[in-house]
């Protein structure tokens, strides 16, 4: 039967509100239009200036469609835009921002040619920006893989580089089983609820679903399991610190941030707002991923040889911090699940930008040793790498500090003191490889002496040549990143107040949850 | 108005450090230790504008808070950054930017061959800074930030020539007596806020009359462990024993932080939180009898002991102990008079010590000095008005302010007549062993070094370790290779003289009868004290006057007839009683006292741990223990994590299996 096309009523669409998104994907067609023009120019400064323009763009229409307190549906019953959805939106686009800068001398670029590059981080930013904006199951799962199918290709797109490949197909196939068991989960809990619609899952959980209807807790499951591997969660955790290492670097940066940040999106949206009346069933779970997590990731830190490897461990402690606040199902909670997330984003690419930087001209590629005697030779670089690895252990005066107060208070505050204890306990093991960073740039030579795994210092093209002068100022835009980062991190470390307001607003955001 | 002075008093300072710190690498010359000392009298400038700011206003009017943001509004606790601008903190920031201006200066030649110079200065800058911060502070916490900072700060300078292993180590035991202090003043911020819910001075004043009877035990608890907290810092007995070891550092150090601003913050401290302690005389009476203890015990160490700095500093400590008995007798502003008057002349005092010790070229015995009077003339005037002051002799300025303090005592009546009448003996002995100092150094067959020095030449000698005489290069680390004497450096002469002319006159702006200016400009934060008004009558306090005029007279011609007039005499004295002498000179064996009772046993037990507990339990049971479950750890982990797809989606598969087993037995 064919329904006559009037029968069908249009959705309202709020254009103003989707005007971020509609730029995004503008911006996306642009560039992939822009890169068929072939040169130099274009190749090198046009599109990137396209993309930053792009992503430049849909952050000030985000903050131009920002009003405090707002809550409104854009699309209907599929998208809707409130403070929670465009406080992530920032994390998204300043970490694509970042991205553009730190893979602007990638070989990546010239491997995967840069236009497809572009074109796929664009993509990639569009899938979380339409996710952290999804009032519905269905617009959830397609904003996941839209952001995560780009990512597998980013991923392999250093071709020449035979881990790049490694890493972009390691993470097809786990991604797949991760997208798979978050579908499975998300089509049973839309048969127990019967609705795809977050608002009324809420209102079948409270009303006609039985919280211990096994299909239902299956789905919550399910959904769990594939929310904690894109979040690396552990016991989900493995593929990142072989992604993370093989992946090009500024994609690792992106993915550690970015997808970190869309991933708890999910989590918000889905268990702080959908499932929130079956809190507890699910909440005593998530807190014991979230210890397991924090003791996986701290513990298998300690013993890296490759910073890559040891921030992707430090991703996945941090992720299970950043858990707590989402077990809680508060107000502050939330608040403080969005503070963290968004100093996170400042501290962890400030480490990546410096990262990249030394990997570029150093002969130990991106081993422990290649920070080694940092704070003398460039201390444009040791400082933002010694503030963020300060901020991620959570030294006072520094955002990262704040932004972990904040989540013990609200741990102990919604009566999960114990997981305040463990995040402790978490961060002061974490100090033993954060401080190690911090002692091999500034304390002079040093044998670092690690199990590390078998593997030759690798010779890297140098980039300004071999001088560390030189070297130091080859790359300003990774420096500036660096910099900005480390600056910001410091800034709200003594001056929290914007993102105070900031998460104040975005606490309100989700209606279900208690003050 | 007057909070944005007090802002900006903060400001310089801390754009100074940051400045200097920053552009270490570039500043050619000098130019750090100028840009140090502008930043220094900028601060210096806008407490000037405080003050005549704040004297617009009207008496109720003059207690300004002024919060810049908010750091922390949760969990009931409420904390901004927030000053407070007062007559107690606008005169604290006057004198500590005032003195710490002319210490600059002074040190811009002073440390002029230093290879650390513009580390020194960055320094010093920072420590002017959380001094600041320390004094305006609007709340415990910014107290507690600001005693921490300048801890820090007095460990990194007593520190400063860091190759010199005595200089460690006395930075070491300075950071750690001062963070007993910083314990007991967290843990009475933490009384205090439990009970009153406040952290904020005016809330924390307002709650605890409501929340505490006179004598209550939390509040005699609370002041108690103020006074722990202070007596650290301001080095008064039992937690005395850092600051003559303080005297490592370099000499203008020494006058800035460990004699003029940083120990009295300590007087700071209670003066500030004098509401607390009036609501617990107990407490009071008992910081004032250990402080009466700490100033008779510190002036006869200085009779014996032979270091030029060591004898400074031990004066140092005696004053404060009488700064701290001003207070804890409810005097406050005849403590805080002294605390003004001592910065002047202490201040001078070392400067004149620091020049003294460069002529004889980093020597600082005074046993090896001798006879420096017509080779440094312009040191002996100085370093004598800054004598005169401390001795107490009219009309120099400490003769005022102690004798102000004193008399309070007396005018308390009761058994506080004990502690004036000890406040006169220990006055007499500080008499004598200052002008020990005056004459063994200044007068007398001149030495070798004075000789040289008459005829114009700088006395040059191995760089050594003046403790122990270990011979040391003068690269960074070091001390530089040059010495300064203030005859031959304006700077120097410039803040010399600029103290001399403080520490003759400071002392008329607290003449009884005539002039009562500090008294009057402190009442509004003194307003709500029952001892507001409550002072000797005129007469009484020019009788003490006039005794304590006798007791200085005779306390310096005590030390004449020892010294000058019969040499020797002081050689018989300490022959004939060698035991008297011994106790005196190793300053009644506290330190060995604390090394056996403190440090020893908290050594043995270290090793005892490091015996039993680290290797036998920590390495054994959990690093063998714990090196084989690491190591077997990450075994497993290195089996897991072995980079194989099919093992990543096993775990995978049993997390999920896991999962869906928990939330299933939910659903049954």
């Amino acid at each position: 039967m064919i329904l006559p096309l009037a029968d069908v009523p249009a959705p309202h669409i709020d254009y103003k509100g989707l005007s971020p998104l509609i730029a995004l994907v503008g911006g996306t067609v642009l560039v992939l239009m822009a890169a068929l023009l072939r040169g130099r120019f274009v190749q090198r400064s046009l599109l990137p200036l396209l993309t930053l323009g792009t992503l430049g763009a849909a952050m000030g229409l985000s903050i131009w469609v920002w009003s405090p307190g707002d809550h409104r549906p854009i699309v209907e019953s599929a998208l809707e835009v409130d403070a929670l959805a465009l406080s992530l939106s920032l994390v998204f686009y300043v970490a694509g921002i970042a991205t553009v800068l730190l893979a602007h001398r990638s070989a990546a670029l010239s491997d995967a040619g840069a236009g497809e590059y572009y074109t796929l981080l664009l993509s990639s930013v569009t899938g979380m920006v339409l996710l952290a904006e999804a009032a519905n199951l269905i617009t959830l799962f397609v904003g996941i893989e839209l952001l995560s199918i780009p990512l597998y290709v980013l991923c392999a797109s250093q071709v020449r580089r035979r881990a790049s490949l490694e890493a972009g197909l390691k993470y097809l196939v786990i991604g797949s089983v991760g997208s798979a068991t978050l579908l499975y989960g998300l089509a049973l809990i839309y048969g127990a609820a019967g609705t795809t619609s977050f608002a009324g899952i809420d209102r079948a959980l409270g009303d006609t679903v039985s919280l211990s209807d096994p299909l239902l807790l299956t789905g919550i499951a399910l959904a769990c399991a594939g929310l904690a591997f894109k979040a690396s969660v552990a016991p989900f955790h493995q593929w990142t610190p072989d992604v993370y290492q093989g992946a090009p670097t500024p994609v690792t940066a992106f993915m550690a941030v970015a997808t970190k940040a869309a991933a708890f999106a999910i989590f918000l949206r889905l268990f702080d707002s959908a499932l929130l009346s079956a809190q507890f069933q699910w909440a005593p779970a998530l807190a014991a991923l979230a210890t397991i997590t924090i003791v996986v990731g701290n513990v298998g830190a300690i013993a890296q040889d490759s910073l890559k490897r040891m921030l992707a461990w430090s991703g996945v402690a941090q992720a299970g911090y950043i858990l707590a606040g989402v077990v809680v199902g508060t107000q502050k909670g939330l608040e403080a699940t969005v503070f963290y997330l968004l100093v996170y984003l400042l501290m962890n690419v400030a480490a990546f930008a410096v990262v990249i930087a030394r990997e570029r001209v150093s002969e130990w590629g991106d081993g422990m040793r290649a920070l080694e005697g940092l704070g003398r030779a460039a201390p444009w670089l040791a400082w933002p790498m010694t503030i963020a690895m300060l901020a991620l252990a959570g030294f006072p005066a520094t955002a990262g500090f704040i932004g972990k107060f904040y989540l013990i208070d609200a741990a102990v505050d919604g009566d999960y003191a114990w997981l305040g204890v463990v995040i402790v306990a978490g961060s002061m093991i974490s100090l033993v490889y954060y401080l190690r960073v911090v002692a091999v740039m500034w304390m002079g030579p040093m044998e670092v002496r690690l199990p590390s795994l078998p593997g030759r210092p690798r010779t890297a093209k140098p980039v300004g040549g071999w001088s560390p002068e030189a070297d130091a100022w080859a790359q300003p835009e990774v420096t500036l990143v660096a910099v900005a980062c480390a600056a910001a991190t410091m800034f709200f470390g003594i001056w929290p107040n914007p993102l105070f307001d900031l998460v104040a607003d975005v606490g309100t955001s989700l209606a279900s949850l208690v003050g | 108005m007057t909070s944005t002075w007090g802002w900006l008093i903060l400001l310089f300072p801390l754009v100074g450090t940051v400045v200097i710190s920053l552009g270490y690498k570039v500043l050619p010359g000098r130019l750090a230790g100028w840009l140090g000392s502008a930043a220094i009298l900028g601060a210096f400038v806008c407490a000037i504008g405080a003050l005549l700011s704040i004297q617009d206003r009207t008496p109720e009017d003059r207690q300004v808070v002024s919060t810049l943001w908010t750091y922390a509004s949760t969990a009931k606790v409420d904390v901004g950054m927030t000053i407070l601008v007062d007559p107690l903190s606008v005169l604290m920031a006057l004198v500590v930017s005032g003195v710490s201006f002319l210490i600059h200066v002074y040190s811009v030649s002073y440390m002029g061959g230093d290879r650390g110079y513009a580390r020194y200065f960055a320094y010093l800058n920072f420590f002017v800074f959380s001094m600041l911060l320390l004094v305006m502070g609007g709340n415990l916490v910014l107290l507690i930030v600001g005693w921490a900072f300048v801890g820090a700060a007095s460990y990194l300078l007593i520190s400063f020539w860091y190759r010199r292993g005595t200089a460690t180590y006395a930075g070491l035991k300075a950071f750690v007596i001062n963070v007993v202090g910083d314990i007991g003043l967290v843990v009475a911020a933490f009384l205090l806020w439990s009970k009153t819910g406040a952290l904020d001075w005016t809330g924390v004043f307002r709650g605890s009359h409501e929340a505490f009877h006179t004598n209550d035990g939390v509040i005699v608890a609370a002041c108690l462990l103020l006074t722990v907290g202070a007596f650290a810092k301001s080095a008064q007995v039992p937690l005395h024993t850092w600051l003559p070891d303080a005297m490592e550092g370099p000499t203008p150090v020494s006058a800035l932080i460990h004699a003029a601003t940083m120990v009295t913050a300590g007087v700071y401290l209670i003066a500030r939180t004098h509401p607390l302690y009036e609501l617990a005389p107990t407490a009071a009476d008992i910081t004032a009898v250990l402080a009466t203890f700490t100033f008779v015990y510190a002036a006869t160490c200085a009779m014996a002991i032979t270091d030029l700095k060591r004898i400074i500093a031990y004066s140092t400590i005696s004053q404060i102990g009488y700064m701290v008995v001003g207070v804890a007798l409810f005097g406050y502003a005849n403590g805080l008079f002294h605390l003004m008057t001592h910065a002047f002349f202490k201040a001078l005092l070392f400067m004149g010590a620091g020049s003294i010790i460069a002529a004889m070229a980093g020597e600082q015995n005074i046993d090896r000095m001798g006879g420096l009077r017509r080779a440094m003339p312009f040191t002996y005037v100085t370093f004598m008005v800054g004598s005169l002051a401390l001795a107490g002799f009219p009309p120099f300025s400490g003769w005022l302010s102690k004798d102000s303090i004193v008399a309070f005592a007396f005018d308390r009546g009761g058994w506080y007549v004990a502690i004036g009448v000890a406040g006169y003996v220990a006055a007499l002995l500080t008499a004598f062993y200052t002008f020990r100092v005056v004459f063994r150094v200044f007068s007398g067959e001149p030495v070798e070094e004075a000789r040289l020095l008459e005829r114009g030449e700088l006395a040059h000698a191995a760089h050594r370790n003046p403790l122990t005489g270990e011979e040391e290069d003068t690269d960074v680390g070091f001390p530089g290779p040059e010495h300064h004497i203030a005859e031959r450096e304006l700077p120097m002469k410039f803040a010399m003289s600029l103290l001399a002319v403080l520490a003759f006159a400071g002392g008329t702006i607290g003449i009884p009868d005539v002039s009562d200016v500090l008294e009057r400009f402190l009442e509004p934060t003194f307003a709500d004290s029952a001892f507001q008004g409550v002072a000797p009558s005129d007469t009484a306090e020019w009788i003490g006057l006039a005794v304590g005029a006798a007791t200085a007279a005779a306390g310096i011609g005590a030390a004449w007839l020892v010294y000058l007039r019969r040499p020797g005499l002081s050689l018989e004295l300490a022959r004939r009683f060698p035991r008297t002498h011994r106790f005196l000179e190793r300053r009644w064996y506290f330190d060995e006292l604390y090394d056996l009772t403190v440090v020893r046993p908290l050594q043995a037990l270290a090793a005892f741990s490091r015996r039993a507990i680290e290797r036998g339990i920590v390495q054994g049971l959990l690093v063998g223990g714990a090196g084989g479950l690491v190591r077997g750890g990450m075994t497993i982990a290195r089996t897991i994590q072995n980079g194989y797809l099919r093992a990543y989606a096993l775990l995978l598969l049993t997390g999920l299996a896991g999962l869906g087993l928990y939330f299933l037995l939910q659903s049954s």
